[in-house]
């Protein structure tokens, strides 16, 4: 009990220094915020246009799809850049110095690389409040008030979770570079793939078919999930996400396992 | 001078032409080789750039296909807008690989290796290197063509007319920004601002943004120039206006030029040692 305590906190001070590094610069945010609001300025303009001659489209009012794209947004920004560092650390032959390491390599990466993008996430999260108060007004309202005060738990944990998932299947991606040395090609698919299907616009607006293979995939549960749950809120539905993304979490997890424990064998360090 | 016939005064601006002419085939020639030198990379970021294009195309057809038309464009306008935007990117980055550069090249006293060159400075720093992944720029534009408008050789002409405006003006509107490093030492936060404001406006429909915005969309961030006026132009197909595109982007390149020659008053040297292969 008390190895696994201390194993445990290798990984908490792992995070929480990565955490603090963040914070020392926070000059370093200015980029993404500003692109972050400029997207949303732009996507509310597109919104409105879309939304000229009609109030409603697909089950979502203007508001709500502007409200939607701001939270779907914040894992893109926040948890969407894990496979850069992770890819240039397989390449360069710094994974050799962790894997020797009395830890395990999936979850030191994953405390030190989600440690420091939760700051960012939270920090984009907190602006696309500002962004979207100024530009809409409030998000869409809850069926009770109850619902409107469990909301922010569940879209909290919607978010940890799409960033959770983020990593695994980013880390997944990175780890083929024990086989293919430009695996860049991988990432980009994955990347469009969850900026179609979920990310700028709601899987309810694309085709039936298209929408019905979609919710059997990753994508929708990177950030479909956190951003339904902020513009359409009701117990059921929220459950119902959350489950489905603590499976695509586990799957991913297993798929990170298999990928690590097979392309690990294959690393051949030399020097020191 | 030994051996070289010299030009009248009146044959002299367009000797410098040529051989200005001459001296960017030469760099485009050299990069291009580079490029090619790593293959494998150069098809990786040539068809990751244009799946990236695509992405954006799958948004706008099921978008459209809900609401008709976003902003008065219909899919075609917005994907045309696209060809152009990305055509004119991308040519500006293959031909001056060193436009969204020149900030750091001036900041870390770079521009000597230039400046003792027989070549204009500005010119030869801004052409002296190739993106490769504005390849797949370049060529999305034309698949974007070939889908909409088919094999018509006039509407391809007229689209290479409208693209080669629309690159000097988005290299010199970078170029500007980047040359403010000599004014006020670091100035990526304002270029890439920039950067991102002209592209991420030009790549949306004119017609989502209101006119209190729109003069600035033909001024500071010209937009305009690359995307909407284009488009207008080619949808009417009216050669007339292609020449005034060349005009106003002649004056955009003359205004980044003339700022960068200020700016290189006020460089001092950092005395690196540097060597160009």
């Amino acid at each position: 009990m008390r190895s696994l305590r201390r194993g445990s906190r290798v990984y908490a001070v792992a995070a929480s220094t990565a955490m603090r590094e963040k914070l020392a610069y926070p000059g370093n945010f200015a980029g993404s915020m500003f692109t972050y609001a400029l997207f949303v300025f732009i996507f509310s303009r597109v919104w409105a246009g879309a939304y000229s001659g009609t109030t409603e489209i697909a089950g979502y009012t203007m508001r709500m799809s502007v409200w939607y794209f701001i939270v779907a947004e914040v894992p893109s920004f926040g948890f969407g850049r894990f496979f850069w560092t992770l890819s240039r650390d397989m390449k360069s032959g710094q994974v050799a110095y962790l894997l020797v390491r009395p830890y395990d390599f999936i979850r030191y990466n994953f405390a030190e690389k989600f440690g420091g993008s939760l700051v960012e996430a939270c920090v984009i999260l907190a602006e696309g409040l500002a962004v979207g108060l100024m530009l809409v007004g409030p998000p869409p309202a809850t069926a009770s008030a109850m619902a409107a005060m469990t909301r922010p738990l569940f879209l909290a944990a919607s978010l940890l979770m799409a960033g959770t998932l983020n990593y695994l299947l980013q880390m997944t991606i990175a780890m083929t570079a024990f086989w293919f040395e430009e695996n860049e090609a991988f990432f980009w698919i994955f990347q469009k793939f969850s900026l179609v299907v979920g990310t700028l616009m709601p899987i309810e607006f694309l085709p039936r078919a298209a929408a019905r293979i979609a919710v059997w995939t990753p994508f929708p549960y990177l950030s479909y999930a956190p951003a339904r749950i902020a513009v359409a809120f009701s117990f059921s539905d929220a459950l119902s996400l959350l489950a489905r993304q603590a499976l695509w979490i586990a799957v991913a997890l297993w798929l990170a396992r298999i990928v690590f424990a097979s392309g690990s064998r294959r690393l051949s360090v030399n020097g020191g | 001078m030994i051996g070289r016939k010299r030009l009248s005064p009146t044959m002299r601006p367009l000797g410098r032409i040529r051989a200005y002419a001459r001296f960017l085939a030469a760099a485009f020639a050299v990069n291009v080789k580079s490029t090619l030198e790593y293959r494998v990379n150069f098809l990786l970021q040539f068809f990751g750039m244009m799946l990236n294009n695509a992405a954006f195309a799958a948004f706008w057809v099921v978008l459209i296909a809900r609401t008709g038309n976003v902003g008065g464009y219909g899919f075609s306008d917005v994907m045309l807008v696209w060809a152009f935007v990305s055509t004119s990117f991308g040519l500006a980055h293959i031909v001056f690989g060193n436009v969204r550069q020149l900030g750091r090249i001036i900041m870390e006293g770079g521009l000597d290796v230039y400046l003792l060159q027989p070549k204009d400075v500005w010119i030869n720093a801004l052409a002296s290197k190739t993106i490769v992944s504005a390849w797949g720029d370049f060529a999305y534009g034309f698949i974007v063509l070939a889908m909409t408008t088919g094999a018509d050789p006039e509407r391809w002409a007229l689209f290479v007319a409208l693209v080669i405006p629309g690159a000097l003006i988005f290299a010199a509107t970078f170029a500007a920004a980047e040359s403010l490093a000599f004014f006020i030492g670091n100035s990526s936060a304002i270029s890439s601002a920039l950067t991102e404001f002209m592209l991420s406006f030009s790549l949306y429909p004119e017609g989502i943004y209101g006119s209190g915005m729109r003069w600035m969309l033909y001024t500071i961030v010209p937009s305009g120039f690359v995307a909407f006026m284009p488009l207008r132009i080619f949808k009417a197909l009216d050669w007339r206006l292609a020449p005034v595109l060349f005009l106003i982007a002649v004056a955009y390149v003359w205004l980044s030029y003339a700022l960068f020659n200020m700016g290189l008053r006020r460089y001092e040297s950092g005395n690196r040692m540097d060597a160009r292969v």
